[in-house]
């Protein structure tokens, strides 16, 4: 995430918090109001429903993502797949890889929990570290707050794909490979999450209800859970919704690099890799994991965009979705 | 300094024949001989030849060149005592004259070799060419500040270890003794038949004294060849040559030498280069690479394009890549367990993670196929063409593990290279139907060079291969078996730590003879002999298939080097 996203993030859900965190009915329904969130939303069920399922939907086809079929690549072709696109077939549904025939289906629907697994931890890592900073720079006092967001700014600064490799080249071998991916990611890109809270808390703390909270004795920890994290939701899932697919993209990246997951654990990234002087012989196997990674990061985005909007009421109605009154009572 | 010149030789065979990640070149067993297309149209001389290389040619020195027979761009600059046969196939694997009258006269027990200089000699300022010359660029070759070449000198002549070079040292190495300025002669402290070959290298290459620059010496060369150098840009990134009018055809019958200037420029992409002489548009139909193979993907779209497929050059440089064990380590220690390993191989599938049949030939012996290095066939653990999981089972069980292993395969991360993850995935597959998990131990190409080559470090189980510095079986199974060259700390390539007493006695015995083909039968014997005891596994050989422009006339592709030879080609 760049400081880019984060501008765009402020001038969106966070643009007024002083308005009440809307409820999750209103904001569903808000969201259903947006065709292109909804779709979003089903690309994304099904994605996960296809993750969770892999080795089902790799069992019903009857193959597995590391069994090698040299019958089926035509080796003194440099191993190009027999039949076309890629050696599509009743029992090889997306055809196979070049050189080693492995089966494509099976290695596209296992490369989804990857590719989701690391996103999804990397996020929830960002948040956890990004929340916990931010608050402590917005509550704590000038020397807190000064050197929490100088490291905020470091870790902003620095290249993220860059330290992500250093880190990943010192880990030994031993350690769960998308385990580290999703930490390293996520401890190295939580820089713009917290600044976004941070700016958040101050901006509440100086809000009529906080005041009045801490005149009746509420401690720091306690204005933080009761008055400020409520109101924190809102902008943190919009931020979230769009860290996801930015993730995802570090992972890709990182296993197109070679440093992500080990073979033959299969990843979108790493096929994407091996596929880039196939584009001209073999052009499903560059297709595919690339078509694959472009939905899915698609999905992600265009539903961040709609969250962002339905959690923003002043977007909502000038959207004109998710108001309407007698949809409001029929929903009621 | 043996370590240093053992690490540079790996690495110089690797250049030489492979490129790294995308390849290989060669001529060889199966379709020896060059490409049929463009060897029709007479070659005349004339026009400008342009290389394409992805590797630079470092350190233009002929004491620091580390090259097999003398280089292929090295070999039109300098001239040699003997150099390579210009040859298609096997023909082009023997010893030629060059500078000598003949390939060298060996005393009876072949510690003494005599050679004679031809006629006529001169380097390119008209000066005649002495074998003091000679004699001065075999010393340089010893100078820690040009270091590079091979370790050969140090270890045969007499003197040669402690020697230090004609800079610190002004009384020369006595065991070269030049009597007139027409002939040298070598003493060496063991009987070595294959000296022939050693004086095909870029040592034995004439360098006067008045003109020796030391280390700048690279830029400015004192050409014997038919051609000198005009640039040398950026070391060896960019090199330009141009005829040498004072080397005579008369006193050269290996170098034919048709265009008249010669342009290398290195550091390409292995892509960009594949794509530009496919494309061959404008200077590039006039070029040709010698480092860079075809790809798997680009040799999908040549077999379909019959215009393209005539102009691939097809060779074969002596090199083997092998599964390596460390019998120290457990569970390799058991030779059943090295067994089952060699039964359960799928060499059709690791053959595929490099490219394919027209990219690697399978090989289930160590030494290549060539005649020349004594290739005797021979399957000990025959496991057919995609394994054999079954017998695997049956002798991992006699070895104790009737419910299988788990073992860890180190192997190099570098993408789409021979030690690469494509083939340890391979490996790992066909291990897994005889139940033998395989974890893999992927490891950085620096990490896993320097730790696969250290006693203390070695793993039990690893990827390597290996390539001859000339086609016999000497270089080849020498470093690798030779118990006296298992070398304690760093740069040891005798991956088995073999110290075998028959085995090094055989080694020495061949060693003797000056008669090569007696020599090859000895070799292809002897690598039957350590093939049985199962501490390599061997995988496949490199197959090199190389791109030439469309104007390319004479391709010459021999076994030694199985690039096309730029002394042969013609633009016109």
């Amino acid at each position: 995430m760049t400081t880019q996203d984060l501008t765009a993030v402020e001038a969106g859900a966070a643009g007024n918090p002083a308005a009440p965190a809307p409820g999750a009915r209103q904001v569903w329904r808000r969201l259903r109001a947006q065709r292109a969130a909804v779709a979003g939303t089903a690309v994304i069920a099904l994605l996960v429903l296809v993750a969770l399922a892999a080795p089902l939907l790799s069992a019903i086809e009857g193959q597995n993502t590391t069994a090698y079929h040299p019958e089926l690549v035509d080796s003194a072709s440099g191993g190009v797949p027999l039949g076309s696109f890629g050696g599509i077939s009743g029992d090889h549904w997306l055809g196979v890889e070049p050189g080693t025939g492995r089966d494509m289906f099976s290695r596209l629907v296992h490369g989804a929990q990857i590719s989701l697994a690391v996103a999804l931890g990397a996020t929830l890592v960002q948040i956890l570290v990004g929340v916990g900073t931010g608050l402590a720079a917005g509550l704590g006092n000038r020397f807190v707050d000064n050197l929490l967001s100088r490291v905020t700014d470091v870790m902003i600064t620095m290249p993220a794909l860059v330290f992500a490799i250093a880190l990943m080249a010192v880990v030994p071998d031993s350690f769960p490979r998308p385990l580290l991916l999703a930490l390293i990611i996520g401890f190295v890109a939580w820089g713009s999450i917290s600044k976004l809270v941070r700016a958040q808390v101050l901006s509440l703390k100086s809000l009529d209800y906080v005041a009045a909270s801490r005149l009746a004795g509420s401690g720091t920890w306690r204005i933080a859970r009761r008055e400020l994290l409520p109101s924190l939701v809102a902008p943190v899932i919009t931020y979230a919704a769009l860290l996801i697919p930015a993730n995802m993209v570090i992972e890709s990246g990182l296993s197109f690099l070679g440093i992500g997951v080990k073979p033959p654990t299969p990843s979108w990234g790493q096929m994407l890799s091996s596929a880039n002087t196939w584009y001209e012989a073999d052009p499903a196997y560059v297709l595919l994991p690339a078509a694959m990674l472009f939905i899915s990061v698609l999905a992600f985005t265009v539903l961040a965009d709609g969250i962002r909007t339905a959690l923003d009421p002043r977007a909502a109605s000038r959207l004109r979705i998710g108001t309407g009154r007698k949809r409001e009572e029929a929903a009621s | 300094m043996r370590q240093l010149s053992l690490i540079s030789r790996r690495v110089a065979a690797v250049a030489v024949g492979l490129a790294l990640a995308g390849g290989a070149a060669a001529c060889g067993p199966k379709d020896s001989g060059g490409a049929k297309a463009s060897t029709d149209a007479k070659p005349a001389k004339g026009g400008t030849l342009y290389v394409l290389n992805n590797q630079a040619q470092e350190d233009f020195d002929p004491a620091r060149l580390y090259t097999s027979g003398g280089g292929n761009v090295p070999s039109l600059v300098y001239r040699t005592l003997t150099t390579r046969t210009r040859a298609n196939g096997a023909e082009g694997s023997k010893v030629a004259a060059d500078l000598a009258t003949n390939t060298g006269e060996p005393s009876k027990d072949a510690t003494v070799w005599t050679y004679h200089l031809k006629d006529g000699l001169k380097y390119e300022d008209g000066s005649p060419i002495t074998t003091a010359d000679i004699k001065y660029g075999i010393e340089r070759a010893f100078a820690a500040e040009l270091s590079g070449g091979a370790p050969y000198l140090r270890d045969w002549l007499i003197g040669g270890a402690a020697y230090q070079g004609p800079y610190k040292d002004k009384n020369g190495l006595a065991s070269v003794e030049t009597p007139d300025a027409r002939t040298i002669v070598f003493h060496l402290n063991k009987p070595e038949g294959e000296f022939p070959f050693l004086a095909t290298q870029t040592s034995f290459a004439p360098v006067p004294k008045a003109k020796d620059t030391g280390t700048k010496y690279a830029e400015h060369p004192v050409s014997s060849g038919p051609y000198k150098v005009i640039k040398n840009e950026n070391n060896g990134e960019h090199l330009v040559l141009e005829r040498n009018p004072n080397w005579s055809e008369a006193t050269d019958d290996q170098r034919k030498a048709y265009p008249d200037s010669i342009d290398v420029q290195s550091g390409l992409d292995q892509a960009v280069i594949n794509q530009r002489l496919s494309t061959g548009t404008g200077k590039d139909a006039a070029a040709v690479t010698t480092d860079t193979n075809l790809g798997p993907a680009e040799l999908a779209k040549v077999n379909g394009d019959k215009a393209l497929a005539s102009r691939v050059g097809t060779g074969h440089f002596g090199y083997t890549d092998y599964i390596a064990f460390n019998p120290k380590v457990k569970p390799f220690d058991n030779p059943k367990v090295r067994q089952a390993i060699a039964y359960a191989v799928n060499r059709t599938t690791v053959v595929n993670a490099v490219g394919g049949s027209s990219l690697a030939d399978q090989a289930t012996t160590y030494l290549p196929e060539q005649a020349s290095f004594g290739y005797t066939p021979y399957d000990p653990f025959p496991a057919g063409k995609t394994g054999d999981p079954v017998k695997a089972k049956q002798v991992l069980a006699e070895a104790g593990y009737p419910n299988g292993i788990t073992v860890s395969l180190t192997h190099d991360v570098t993408k789409a290279d021979e030690q690469g993850p494509e083939v340890a995935t391979a490996v790992q597959d066909a291990l897994k139907a005889a139940g033998i998990t395989v974890k893999l131990d992927g490891q950085e190409h620096k990490a896993f060079s320097e730790k696969i080559h250290n006693v203390s470090t070695e793993p039990g189980f690893f990827l390597t291969g290996w390539g001859a510095d000339w086609p016999s079986g000497g270089p080849f199974l020498g470093p690798i078996f030779d118990g006296r060259q298992i070398v304690k700390d760093g740069s040891n390539f005798n991956n088995a730590q073999l110290d075998d007493p028959a085995v090094n006695k055989e080694i020495d015995e061949i060693n003797k003879l000056t008669d090569l083909k007696a020599a090859a039968v000895r070799w292809g014997a002897l690598d039957k002999k350590i093939g049985e005891q199962a501490v390599t596994v061997p995988l496949f050989h490199p197959v090199y298939k190389r791109l030439f422009g469309k104007d390319i006339k004479n391709v010459v592709i021999s076994d030694w080097t199985g690039v096309l030879d730029i002394s042969q080609v013609s633009v016109k």
